[in-house]
């Protein structure tokens, strides 16, 4: 994976803050469909699934397609972000903005360890 | 106003979509629980006003069309009887809601069906074809039922437009984009119902009708049809306009134009499509476009609502925006390819009802035109030139910019006051004498950079200096800027020591913008020797809202 060539789960990676952007991307489409009180700041501290997060199952889900597509067209990355149980409050990538855009970063490690 | 979404699967996430939108008119939204289609549809509901969305799929709603997508046999009879079923549950329906609205089947693009034999005999999309077409006939009677065209929502997302995922995790069968784009085709199915819709469209003339300034190039040399890619565009485009004419939309025209000129290109390029006959009403002059607007609403008897503004110039757009943010201003594309496509996919036109009165409707007003008091402006036209943010650098003439001057100068027409025209060799030969200045004008504001936009030269004699060229592109026309050049002019003599400041006006078929400016600069008159003059004991100062910087000479000046 070109854009992913030393992905790192801590801020500074250049695959990172790719990741990042497009989360934020993805966020701002998601923000279309959420009420006021639950809009979720472009920021890696924001809280998004579990105790204190501004999703439930359902936004989560339309969360994921949207992340899901525009990482692939942004950064042609295709990637499965139900691979590991988003819902599961163990997993916890789901968490915050930061805790995703390490996973996909995860994700875009173990493709590239497994070619 | 209450909208009850009705599904086999689950619509929260477009509940979710049409609650948040802020747009009139503000809906709220109940789901009803998925896969309960039938009884959703037939159990009373609080009030007779409030609105329904049915949205289903076709194999759920016609069980027997489940086997054309197993690949066996489909009992056609079987097939059409479970479809008049569920269109009798919908007409029995309609006495409990204002309106229903029933989104047609459609299939995910991945879904090739039988291949090449899918719309012969039984295939699955040929199926589908004549189920829609069923239904939408069994409907057809019913005046509150309207059958909404699904499959160009989902064309227009794309293949991402239906999501297996989104199936499994929430049993949802379509991306959220598809919700997205069907929020806004619901909200105008809501406001067709209401009779909220738009029944105006002002256009402008120049690189809108036609490619090119009229009143520079003359209505002879306009791209408008022939074997050239843009003039097809443009007679596209006016199609587009005829079409909405024809569903009762009225036309009008909003154009900075000598009107003579712009109505002799409408009536004599012999591949217009539009005539002036077809206009119920224009304003083509100098005057800001959003008070003309105004008065084109109050003239045809219509409110601010009901208008359309269509501009290529983001300028305008923006100021009748501001002006009048009743008045519907759609983004326009650069490329004039896409002008006539992003017209008819407006939704703002569509209405409920279509009689041959709608039609009609511009016969009656060009028949009976009843002015009224204009509308209410909100910003006025200066506060609005302020609010531009126009910056102006003034170059002297240099190699690098020398191309554009002599293009701007050799092909201006309407605000040129000498309408001189030089070649590249000619202009050196001129500017060789030291009593003699050229400047060229770079503007830009808070929308875009327009260029090097205007040409100043003076000729300085002993006590009075004289304007030569004063050229100035239509672009930017009646923003304050010829007022600028003027004190540029103006002030420069007077650091030179000059008594006054003389335009000598050299009138030609186009340059009578150029005139009316003039006439209005505060310059006194010489009808005679078609003479402006200032005296350069009085300051000549500069528009308010417009900064000017003084650019250095490039190296390689002239």
């Amino acid at each position: 994976m070109d854009l992913f060539p030393k992905p790192s789960s801590a801020n500074g990676g250049s695959g990172f803050a790719d990741v990042l952007k497009v989360i934020y991307e993805s966020i701002s489409d998601l923000n279309v469909q959420l009420p006021a009180d639950r809009q979720i700041d472009k920021s890696a501290d924001s809280v998004l699934f579990g105790e204190g997060g501004r999703l439930d199952s359902l936004s989560l889900s339309n969360f994921i397609v949207i992340t899901e597509q525009k990482l692939y067209e942004s950064l042609n990355f295709p990637v499965d972000l139900t691979e590991d149980d988003p819902f599961s409050p163990t997993t916890g990538h789901f968490r915050t903005v930061h805790s995703l855009a390490a996973y996909v970063c995860e994700l875009a490690e173990r493709r590239s360890g497994a070619q | 106003m209450k909208l009850h979404l009705i599904s086999d699967f689950n619509l929260e996430t477009l509940q979710q979509y049409l609650v948040n939108d802020s747009s009139w008119p503000k809906l709220s939204v109940t789901c009803a629980p998925f896969g309960q289609v039938f009884p959703a549809l037939l159990q009373p509901v609080a009030d007779p006003s409030d609105f329904a969305l049915v949205w289903t799929s076709p194999d759920k709603m016609v069980p027997a069309f489940a086997a054309a997508l197993d690949q066996t046999a489909v009992d056609e009879d079987r097939m059409l009887s479970e479809l008049r079923h569920f269109a009798g549950c919908l007409l029995q329906a309609k006495e409990r809601f204002r309106a229903i609205f029933v989104v047609s089947w459609t299939l995910p693009p991945h879904q090739r069906g039988n291949g090449i034999l899918s719309l012969k005999r039984q295939g699955v999309r040929k199926l589908l074809l004549k189920m829609n077409l069923t239904l939408a006939e069994e409907l057809d009677s019913s005046g509150s039922i309207y059958l909404l065209d699904g499959q160009r929502w989902v064309e227009t997302v794309g293949k991402s437009s239906y999501s297996a995922k989104m199936w499994y995790l929430a049993k949802t069968r379509f991306h959220p984009e598809v919700f997205r784009h069907a929020t806004g085709e619901v909200k105008a199915a809501i406001s067709a119902v209401l009779g909220a819709y738009r029944k105006l469209v002002i256009v402008d003339l120049d690189n809108m009708l036609w490619g090119g300034v009229v009143g520079d190039l003359g209505w002879e040399n306009l791209r408008l049809g022939g074997h050239d890619y843009h003039g097809e565009a443009f007679v596209d485009f006016q199609k587009a306009l005829k079409s909405l004419q024809n569903r009762g939309i009225l036309l009008a025209i909003a154009s900075r134009n000598e009107e003579a000129v712009a109505l002799e290109a409408l009536t004599k390029h012999p591949e217009m499509v539009l005539r002036p006959s077809d206009f119920s009403a224009w304003r083509i002059n100098w005057n800001d476009k959003a008070a003309n607007i105004a008065e084109l609403v109050a003239e045809l008897n219509l409110g601010l609502p009901s208008a359309v503004f269509l501009d290529d110039n983001p300028v305008e757009r923006a100021r009748v925006r501001e002006a009048l943010p009743e008045v519907y201003v759609p983004e326009w594309p650069e490329d004039k390819t896409l002008c006539a496509g992003t017209l008819l996919q407006l939704s703002c036109f569509d209405s409920a009802y279509s009689t041959g009165e709608d039609a009609s409707r511009h016969e009656m007003y060009a028949t009976a035109k009843k002015r009224e008091q204009p509308g209410r402006i909100l910003i006025t036209a200066e506060d609005w030139l302020r609010s531009l943010e126009t910056e102006v650098t003034v170059e002297e003439l240099n190699d690098v910019n020398r191309v554009r001057a002599l293009q701007l100068l050799n092909k201006t027409n309407q605000m040129n006051l000498s309408t001189r025209r030089l070649t590249d060799q000619e202009l050196q030969v001129w500017q060789q004498q030291n009593c003699r200045k050229l400047w060229v004008f770079r503007v830009k504001d808070k929308f875009g950079d327009s260029g090097l936009a205007g040409i100043l030269s003076l000729e300085i004699e002993s006590d009075f200096a004289r304007i030569v060229d004063f050229v100035l592109s239509c672009r930017v026309m009646g923003r304050n800027l010829e007022q600028a050049m003027v004190a540029f002019a103006t002030q420069y003599c007077s650091g030179l020591g000059s008594r006054e400041v003389r335009a000598d006006y050299l009138p030609t078929a186009k340059n009578n913008p150029c005139f009316k400016f003039w006439m209005s600069s505060g310059f006194s008159y010489d009808e005679t020797k078609k003479r402006f003059t200032w005296p350069l004991s009085q300051l000549y100062g500069f528009p308010p809202g417009i900064e000017i910087q003084f650019a250095h000479s490039l190296e390689g000046s002239t």
